[in-house]
């Protein structure tokens, strides 16, 4: 009698435990789910009522005007705005979107390994048809994960089963909230495409401070510092560097680059950035690679006795501006697609100037075959007049382009 | 009965799932059953083409026993078609029930597309489960898979949620609840112990894998509207569908296509001439943009019907246009 007493308390208690989280997880599904996008072969979220939506790079391309879902299968024209190859994330737009479901970006930072966490996804595209998306369910297995190639430096890691098809969606929060981007598994072997229970997330604080950047549109650089070389502490081959782990020395500076106006010094070492500790070389590069280009950051250095705050810009600004420059000169408002294809013109740019139309397909400039973006661009010199000829409804079309010059310096 | 006690306060700990894992286990796995086949044959037990056949040691069937659930009463065992595929030998079926008895079954009948399986053994009075009630299933609803394998004296237990609740034209729902080829036949079960379906296709040429976070398990209910054309022994084959025989991948940011990850060997698309990372971008003259776009330019063409494929391959001069002609076969899909 005691006995069966002290089962069914024990039953009890567990019962609710159990029944707390069954009560969690649905609210948040019931939450989230809503705000999924089928992206193509992919997947992406929405996070803003107007249709703003985070998807992988390596899903999205950055072609315009490709065709999403949402659950239940309602159908949008997305744009890439912004987006970001390197750390494989792109942000679109949905086309004539308003009052969406979206789900807010949440706090990476605030992440506890153990924690539970769900991603939405649609692994192996069984959500084709019906437009379900799928739910799995699992924890936050380790954070600031360092991967290479596409740069997935600072990811949350999670066994939350993510498949192929599962790339560009949510990792989500009991309480509903974004904390990451899905976009890279470990597999079983080399050709089976196939969970093994570690799959990788671009952590949200990252893409935030992305954001400003994706939304002025266009590609966006990682963040680095440019000018100084560093090296591992506690390397056997330098003296007076510390102990790994201390975090990272630095072993040159050149004074005309930003890590050397900022007051880098040969012997420092780097222990901190923007309050992040830094451990080691792959942490430190994790840690520099959360903000995009063109950003400042506050990074702490050990120089002898003495601590020092210095401030550093990131990237060299005389290279962002000649690639600015390089492309204000070739921005046409358009672009092909491997078949020249013309896609969308942008209203008031060169291109729309010139008469093109979606859907042209271009093969000549100036009486020269062109076959490819590529070798297209390579005739452009800025101020020129040039003849377009594209095939338009079964006709050949002649359009007289004129390649903008770049705008003057800022 | 005390050492049960202390083996689950043993196990407990702070885990909220122990105490309630350990009950289903000693109740809800009275209704599981093992299946031992003996077999002549076994073509569908080896894995087919394509990446995969590189890998057979994790793709073919293994030895050993799988799962199965007691489905009615009387003596109606359900498990997965494949479970009990292949060429049986007299006698050559058992089942092992929760008190270790094994006694021969008899297979009725099949569902090619449905992956199920019904067995007969001469017992009654057989405990089963209660039902779930669908209108309380959702999203994100905790469930546990049961079986019996490897050991049949040894009920399994993985624990998961409902991923999706209409898969495979409605027939399945999906679960995140790791499930391997021995899981296979055994019951998806609420927290409470009852009967969502019965785990199915995960099986050699399916892409999804064993245990990679994405199983199913056909409805009950779809089992019962077949349940007396099994009884008779029917065996119900897949519809076929006309298919290229390749694998899509994610994206690719050069071109705007399907992106090919894998061409199944001997299937119309290796015929064709289709090479892995080839871009599909055009099927009888519908431009291709994702898998759905495929999908439904497939949807006019018919089994044995040519259709030129024209597809972007990446050579030393970037990106060239190639166009095939490519006859479609039938396959059958889950």
């Amino acid at each position: 009698m005691t006995l069966a007493l002290a089962l069914s308390l024990l039953l009890g208690q567990e019962a609710d435990k159990v029944q707390d989280l069954q009560a969690q997880l649905h609210a948040v599904v019931e939450k989230v789910s809503p705000a999924y996008v089928f992206f193509g072969n992919g997947s992406g979220v929405c996070i803003s009522s107007d249709g703003y939506a985070l998807t992988n790079f390596h899903v999205s391309g950055d072609r315009q005007g490709q065709r999403v879902r949402m659950p239940g299968g309602r159908q949008f024209l997305a744009d890439i705005v912004g987006f970001d190859p390197l750390g494989d994330i792109s942000l679109c737009k949905l086309r004539d979107a308003k009052d969406l479901p979206f789900c807010e970006l949440g706090d990476s930072d605030a992440l506890e390994m153990g924690q539970h966490v769900i991603a939405v996804g649609n692994p192996f595209l069984l959500g084709n048809g019906s437009w379900e998306p799928t739910i799995t369910f699992g924890i936050v297995s380790a954070l600031h994960r360092y991967m290479d190639n596409p740069g997935y430096f600072d990811a949350i890691q999670t066994d939350a089963q993510i498949n192929p098809g599962n790339s560009g969606g949510p990792l989500i929060t009991m309480d509903g909230k974004v904390v990451g981007i899905n976009g890279r598994i470990d597999i079983k072997r080399f050709t089976n495409r196939v969970n093994t229970g570690i799959g990788y997330a671009i952590p949200s604080r990252q893409i935030q401070r992305y954001m400003e950047a994706f939304k002025r549109g266009g590609r966006v650089f990682e963040g680095f510092i440019e000018g100084i070389q560093i090296g591992e502490c506690g390397d056997g081959r330098y003296d007076n560097v510390g102990e790994y782990g201390d975090g990272v020395f630095v072993s040159r500076v050149d004074a005309e680059l930003p890590g050397g106006k900022a007051g880098f010094e040969p012997g420092d070492i780097i222990f901190e950035v923007e309050g992040y500790r830094i451990s080691n070389a792959n942490r430190f590069h994790g840690v520099v690679s959360n903000w995009p280009e063109g950003s400042t950051v506050h990074v702490k250095v050990r120089r002898k006795a003495e601590e020092k705050e210095l401030k550093v810009f990131l990237g060299d600004p005389a290279k962002i501006l000649e690639r600015k420059r390089a492309m204000d000169a070739t921005d046409l408002g358009f672009t092909v697609n491997a078949k020249m294809v013309v896609g969308p013109v942008a209203p008031g740019s060169a291109g729309a100037k010139a008469g093109l139309k979606p859907g042209d397909v271009l093969f000549r400039v100036n009486e020269r075959r062109v076959g490819s973006w590529t070798e297209f661009r390579a005739l452009l010199r800025p101020g020129a007049e040039m003849t377009l000829t594209v095939t338009r409804d079964g006709k050949d079309v002649e359009l007289p382009l004129k390649v903008p010059r770049p705008k003057t310096d800022e | 009965m005390s050492l049960l006690l202390a083996c689950l306060l043993a196990a407990t700990g702070d885990d909220p799932f122990a105490a309630t894992l350990a009950k289903l286990r000693q109740t809800a796995g009275k209704s599981v059953v093992a299946i031992e086949v003996e077999r002549d044959s076994d073509p569908e037990g080896v894995t087919g083409s394509g990446a995969v056949a590189q890998h057979r040691d994790y793709y073919n069937r293994p030895k050993g026993p799988t799962s199965g659930l007691i489905y009615e009463a009387g003596g109606f065992i359900l498990t997965s078609r494949f479970n009990v595929s292949g060429g049986i030998r007299k006698n050559g079926l058992k089942v092992t029930l929760w008190d270790g008895r094994q006694v021969v079954g008899e297979l009725l009948g099949t569902d090619e597309q449905r992956d199920i399986a019904l067995v007969r053994i001469a017992e009654t009075e057989l405990p089963v489960l209660p039902r779930a009630d669908y209108g309380k299933l959702r999203q994100g609803t905790l469930v546990a898979l049961l079986g019996r394998s490897p050991n049949p004296g040894q009920v399994t237990v993985n624990l998961g949620i409902l991923s999706a609740l209409n898969r495979m034209t409605k027939a399945s729902v999906q679960t995140d609840a790791e499930m391997n080829y021995g899981n296979a036949g055994g019951p998806l079960i609420t927290m409470s112990g009852e009967l969502i379906g019965v785990a199915c296709n995960i099986k050699p040429d399916r892409v999804w894998g064993q245990s990679g976070g994405v199983g199913f398990a056909c409805k009950t209910a779809e089992i019962d509207g077949l349940l007396e054309r099994l009884k008779k022994g029917e065996r119900i084959e897949a519809p076929k569908q006309p298919f290229l025989g390749i694998r899509p991948g994610e994206g690719n940011p050069d071109v705007e296509g399907i992106q090919i990850v894998d061409v199944l060997k001997d299937s119309p698309a290796e015929k064709a001439g289709i090479k892995k990372e080839d871009v599909l971008v055009e099927l009888a003259g519908v431009k291709l943009t994702d898998f759905e776009s495929l999908k439904e330019a497939m949807e006019p063409h018919k089994i044995g019907e040519e259709v030129t494929l024209k597809v972007m391959r990446k050579g030393k001069d970037g990106w060239q246009e190639k166009a095939f002609t490519i006859k479609l076969e039938g396959m059958a899909e889950p």
